[in-house]
């Protein structure tokens, strides 16, 4: 007689499993952080937008201002190069 | 499930531009001209003055003007028609309920305006002569003001104006100025209705409203006590209740029972201990030496500004960073015209420069 209601776990499965959730989390890593760095851009892009708006002298400085967030994404995505290798 | 969906991203898109608006206006305000040019063009002569001030935001209305204009009329136009461009560019860059709280603020130039072209229709000033002196910052633009300069009395220039918001009080006081010669009272009646038509914008539940509210209460507090010093210096010790503003801070009551007092000193005491903000506090202290009432008035207003720039700094992306921007403006262009048409009568930098708000 087989036992269809309970699953042996084999030690295969086990290691899917947690490669599948090493993945969750990488993708979890990326995109929250490409989220946060994308809502802290936008205020910063905002007045950088309105500063060059009055004085396109402060473009290249501003450019530098917007785009520092990114690191946040950068941290997110060493996370997510450590879960996966 | 729209509406949850939609909601915090309509709330971003707004965020963003309000951030825009207020960034823009705040470099604005860093090229306004600073104390030290004041401090040089007060040792320049009229044309210096003309050609210096040519060389900063107003080049273009110097530039287009200097060819019908010249001497002190050039450098008044070319302030009235930056600071009504300069009104109406804000106006269009500013997102939302920024929007219709500036346009509320702008309306006093409305006031003015309509003041004005009363007063000279009832003196029988020529139209071309009026056209100078407006600013149509406000509501009613060149063309709406360029329509009611062609109307040929007080009375049909009001009744024109049917529909605008102090229709009704103009309605109600033209006859007694008319009868009187004076528009003093018709003036003070449509501010008064100004800043209770604000209040009422303020607080009729808009988001921002709050905050627009605490300017209005300032500006009423500052007009309020400098009207209390201008009334002491005439010697007015009538009823001032009619002369007041509501709305602020002090009840009309109160602004009453201040006025009756005789002292100089005593009064300063008073208001003193009714003032709650150390800027307001220690401006009063420094009134308590000072005799002429331009240095007093030139000092509150500096507190307002210094108070509308703190609170503006609390709350960063709202209505205050453009209004501390449109006060500022006004204030500089006041001032160099207080510069220009005091070098064309001949007085003393020194002189002159009691008058600037710096």
């Amino acid at each position: 007689m087989v036992d269809f209601g309970t699953a042996e776990l084999t030690l295969e499965m086990v290691q899917a499993s947690q490669l599948g959730m090493r993945a969750l989390g990488a993708g979890l890593a990326i995109g929250l952080t490409g989220i946060a760095a994308g809502v802290a851009e936008m205020a910063i892009g905002s007045a950088a937008v309105g500063a060059t708006a009055e004085n396109r002298d402060v473009f290249g400085l501003v450019l530098l201002l917007t785009v520092i967030p990114e690191t946040i994404v950068i941290s997110g995505l060493v996370v997510a190069l450590l879960l996966l290798f | 499930m729209a509406g949850i969906s939609s909601g915090p991203a309509t709330n971003y898109k707004f965020y963003a531009n309000y951030i825009y608006a207020c960034t823009r206006m705040r470099v604005r305000r860093s090229r306004l001209i600073p104390r030290e040019d004041y401090l040089r063009m007060l040792n320049m002569s009229l044309p210096e003055i003309t050609r210096f001030i040519g060389e900063t935001n107003y080049r273009s209305e110097i530039d287009e003007l200097g060819t019908s204009f010249s001497g002190i009329n050039l450098v008044e136009e070319a302030l009235s028609w930056n600071l009504a461009k300069e009104y109406q560019n804000i106006l269009e860059l500013v997102p939302g309920k920024l929007k219709y709280f500036t346009a509320s603020y702008l309306r006093r130039w409305d006031i003015q305006n309509v003041v004005t072209i009363l007063r000279g229709k009832m003196q029988g000033v020529q139209a071309g002569k009026l056209r100078e002196v407006l600013v149509p910052a406000g509501r009613l633009d060149k063309v709406a003001l360029d329509r009611l300069l062609t109307e040929e009395s007080p009375e049909r220039v009001v009744e024109a104006l049917k529909g605008e918001r102090f229709y009704p009080i103009l309605e109600k006081e033209l006859p007694r100025a008319m009868e009187t010669g004076s528009f003093a009272h018709l003036e003070n009646e449509l501010y008064k209705g100004y800043y209770a038509r604000l209040i009422a914008d303020a607080t009729e539940g808009i988001k921002g409203g709050k905050i627009f509210l605490k300017y209005i209460k300032l500006e009423i507090d500052t007009r309020n006590i400098q009207n209390l010093f201008r009334l002491r210096a005439g010697h007015v010790r009538e009823d001032v209740r009619e002369l007041m503003i509501p709305g602020g801070s002090f009840s009309v009551e109160e602004l009453q029972r201040l006025s009756g007092l005789e002292d100089r000193d005593e009064f300063i005491d008073a208001l003193k201990r009714q003032v709650r903000t150390t800027p307001l506090l220690n401006a009063l202290e420094a009134i308590r030496g000072k005799g002429a009432i331009h240095e007093i008035e030139v000092a509150l207003t500096r507190v307002q500004l210094d108070q509308m720039e703190r609170i503006s700094k609390r709350y960063p992306f709202s209505v205050l960073p453009i209004l501390v921007y449109l006060e500022e403006k006004k204030y500089e262009v006041a001032n160099l015209r207080a510069l220009a048409r005091g070098k064309e009568a001949g007085l003393p930098g020194e002189r002159l420069q009691g008058y600037l708000v710096m």
